[in-house]
């Protein structure tokens, strides 16, 4: 068992890296952003792979560094508090509004992309599978509101999102991928990371294909991966580089620096709460044929079908 | 002023999620908006949609019971709408854009109680906490 675990964690190490690439480091969002958006696109399109992109990053890294607890009352790795999305609403890349996209899209991406967009113009909305509470799934994830909690340990970060109680877990104790043989596709995937220098830089796979939101952004198939980096920028700020690649949909790697805010809560009244939608009937939410949204029935009308005007309730 | 103008323009790029930010939001008419004058039956402050429950008197003398569709309670509480604040009996004007297919639901807008206006859109503003 320990020697498949080296070997796989050998050839993760191992895996072909472009030559000679330029390293980029953090970059602040400033002034300059348009400008240190594109280095960190271009810093992206030199490898073939979010594998390969890591690996980089890990050697440039010399493997990490090891954290103590002692280290966790520092301010890089100081990250309790109640955070929500800075912005970006329904758009992945928070740089642009919902309906637009800065993904790079394949064909078969853009096709798929153009069918939501058809679907959304000819019927006028759409079926959100988190609707009954499904997870968003990753990278979808980082586009999500509501409330976060970021953990941070020596040997595990968590990023929590209240929604739907969901709970990415780091592993930066120096702990491989699951191995291929183990590994199933899932809604989070399989995380590991590093730390360097205050930043944590993670790589994920195994993921299940899914949108990187509802409304015209595009989708995202199950060979998707991401190499994050994280960084808290000032007291009350996280941000996080995104590179997400997909062979399928992304003819490039697709770069955004997604950002969470710490909220007020000086009442600490904020708190994340369980999520389940069958807490209360009236959000039993309907798919119906034409692949837009309706509720079922609720607990306030005495006939729902006599009542309403829709034939799929009816 | 600094935290205002942040919370401002955190809300404006919220505004079409807001109607919302967990399910589509295909159901209602956001081109069509209700007023309604009733007394609070019941605030059902539940993830991942709150539901407020109002009593409405028609012209006949039924009572019609119509439920306006908000964020879980996190938000709302963002918003400084706690679930005690709004007790069964409460009366209340409020405004919401309404199903497409007729029933007496709507999606939230905001409400007046007491001559106060509270929006449950609010509560995605960001206000950041002291840095």
């Amino acid at each position: 068992m320990l020697l498949r675990k080296l070997v796989f964690t050998t050839l993760v190490l191992a895996a072909p890296t472009a030559l000679a690439q330029d390293y980029t480091g953090w970059l602040d969002k400033d002034a300059d952003w348009a400008a240190s958006k594109a280095r960190l696109q271009a810093f992206g399109e030199q490898f073939d792979s979010a594998l390969s992109m890591y690996d980089f990053l890990y050697r440039q890294a010399r493997g990490g560094d090891s954290l103590t607890w002692e280290q966790m009352q520092q301010p890089a790795y100081d990250w309790r508090g109640i955070y929500t999305r800075t912005g970006g609403g329904l758009s992945f890349d928070p740089d642009i509004r919902a309906n637009e996209t800065t993904a790079q899209l394949t064909p078969e991406g853009a096709a798929v992309r153009q069918t939501k967009i058809d679907r959304i113009l000819e019927t006028g909305g759409e079926y959100d599978p988190i609707s009954d509470c499904r997870p968003p799934g990753f990278p979808r994830w980082a586009t999500e509101p509501f409330l976060h909690e970021f953990i941070v340990t020596p040997d595990q970060t968590w990023l929590i999102n209240e929604m739907v109680n969901d709970i990415r877990r780091v592993y930066t104790d120096g702990s491989a991928h699951t191995l291929p043989e183990d590994a199933y596709a899932s809604a989070n995937g399989d995380t590991i990371g590093f730390w360097q220098d205050g930043m944590l830089v993670t790589h994920t796979m195994y993921l299940l294909s899914g949108q990187y939101q509802r409304g015209t952004q595009p989708d995202y198939s199950d060979q998707v991966e991401v190499v994050e980096r994280w960084k808290k920028v000032d007291g009350i700020t996280l941000e996080a580089d995104y590179w997400v690649f997909d062979p399928v949909n992304l003819a490039e790697p697709w770069y955004s620096r997604q950002s969470w805010t710490e909220l007020d809560n000086d009442d600490n009244y904020l708190r994340l709460r369980y999520w389940d939608c069958r807490e209360n009937q009236n959000n039993d939410i309907l798919q119906k044929d034409d692949g837009t949204s309706q509720f079922l029935d609720f607990d306030f009308v005495d006939d729902d079908a006599a009542a309403s005007s829709d034939n799929e309730i009816q | 002023m600094k935290r205002l103008l942040m919370a401002a323009l955190a809300l404006s790029s919220f505004l079409f999620p807001l109607a919302s930010a967990h399910h589509s939001a295909a159901m209602f008419d956001f081109t069509t908006t209700v007023e309604l004058a009733g007394k609070v039956k019941e605030f059902q402050y539940t993830n991942p949609h709150s539901w407020l429950l109002v009593d409405v008197t028609n012209e006949d003398g039924s009572v019609t019971t119509w439920g306006f569709e908000a964020e879980g309670p996190s938000t709302l509480m963002r918003a400084g709408i706690r679930k005690n604040d709004l007790p069964p009996g409460t009366v209340i004007t409020i405004r919401g854009n309404p199903m497409k297919d007729g029933r007496s639901a709507a999606a939230w807008i905001d409400a007046v109680v007491d001559g106060e206006t509270i929006n449950p859109r609010n509560g995605f503003a960001v206000i950041p906490a002291n840095d």
